[in-house]
């Protein structure tokens, strides 16, 4: 193979490698891409939603001190009991829609055991409520009918927060992972070509410069006319041999006017 | 060995002197000495062959 159809091939086969590695790379760059992509869309949200449910939750349990502490006044009663009863429907439909995404197993038979307290926690507030009402806003006798009973399901919505940030923490440590994996995997390929590309150019080289080395030798022998023994073996289908062969064809001629000559 | 090798060098320097010799030794990169001890296998006398025609026809 002549030389320059080397040097060209070794110069299409590394761009076609590197070309190779690049989409190799962005491949899996978009998989980790993908990957953030489907944490973000996933626990990263359910965790927030989460988040707002636990702060609705705390927010109707003060709508209902707000309630027993304000509701002598019958605007106040009607604007916090109207507050407390959004507050309450707005925990239960968010506590409902996160159960039903989760993939977790366990977060949702929390999240379960978290709507099925609401529920219960839900008619106690409506029976101290009434107690409330009717008891010319006894608010001491209403807190007593409730009093702690939201204890367990803020306990339950506090293990699911933890639960679906944990989920958060091992996922984003997963991807993280799979992030320096890329990088790494990167890093060695882009070496190894690196490496492979300069032994093909190294091998290529020094088997050029060797035998254009032999064929100076003949050349300075030539030059001395010191034809004697002279035997020029440079084979090879490149310029380096075709080269050889015409050193060859002046050293016969050479020799050839010399034995006239004597 | 090449005898009828180097005939044919020797020939080539009757019909066109020295200088056809060493046109002759070039183009087959042989020189008559060397010619004189190859065998005379048909490969080798056509090279030789084929050299002297182009020789001839650059005459």
């Amino acid at each position: 193979m002549k030389i320059s159809s080397k040097l060209i091939g070794l110069s299409l086969g590394s761009v076609v490698v590197v070309a190779g590695l690049a989409v190799t790379l962005v491949g899996e760059l978009k998989s980790v891409s993908t990957g953030y992509n489907n944490l973000l869309q996933g626990s990263v949200r359910q965790a927030e939603a989460a988040r707002m449910t636990q702060v609705d939750f705390k927010k109707q349990v003060q709508e209902w001190k707000d309630i027993l502490l304000r509701g002598h006044d019958a605007d106040d009663l009607a604007k916090y009991t109207g507050q407390f009863h959004e507050q309450e429907a707005k925990v239960k439909t968010e506590a409902r829609a996160l159960a039903g995404s989760v993939e977790d197993p366990l977060t949702r038979q929390l999240l379960n055991e978290f709507l099925v307290a609401d529920d219960k926690l839900s008619a106690n507030y409506q029976t101290a409520y009434s107690a409330y009402v009717k008891g010319k806003f006894d608010f001491k006798a209403a807190d007593k009918i409730v009093r702690g009973q939201d204890r367990p399901p803020t306990d339950l919505f506090d293990k699911v927060v933890e639960q679906l940030n944990t989920r958060v923490t091992t996922m984003v440590a997963a991807q993280e992972a799979a992030a320096i994996e890329v990088r790494n995997t990167a890093l060695i390929l882009a070496g190894a070509l690196l490496m492979l590309v300069s032994l093909i150019g190294f091998i290529v080289v020094r088997g050029v410069l060797t035998r254009l080395g032999r064929l100076k030798a003949v050349s300075d022998r030539l030059a001395k006319a010191d034809i004697d023994g002279l035997s020029i073996d440079i084979s090879g289908n490149d310029e380096v041999g075709e080269f050889g062969q015409s050193m060859k064809g002046v050293a016969a001629a050479i020799e050839e006017l010399l034995s006239v000559a004597a | 060995m090449g005898i009828q090798l180097k005939n044919r060098f020797e020939d080539v320097g009757r019909e066109m002197g020295s200088s056809g010799r060493m046109k002759l030794a070039m183009l087959t990169k042989m020189s008559s000495v060397q010619a004189g001890s190859l065998e005379d296998t048909a490969a080798n006398l056509k090279l030789v062959d084929d050299a002297i025609a182009q020789l001839r026809k650059g005459m």
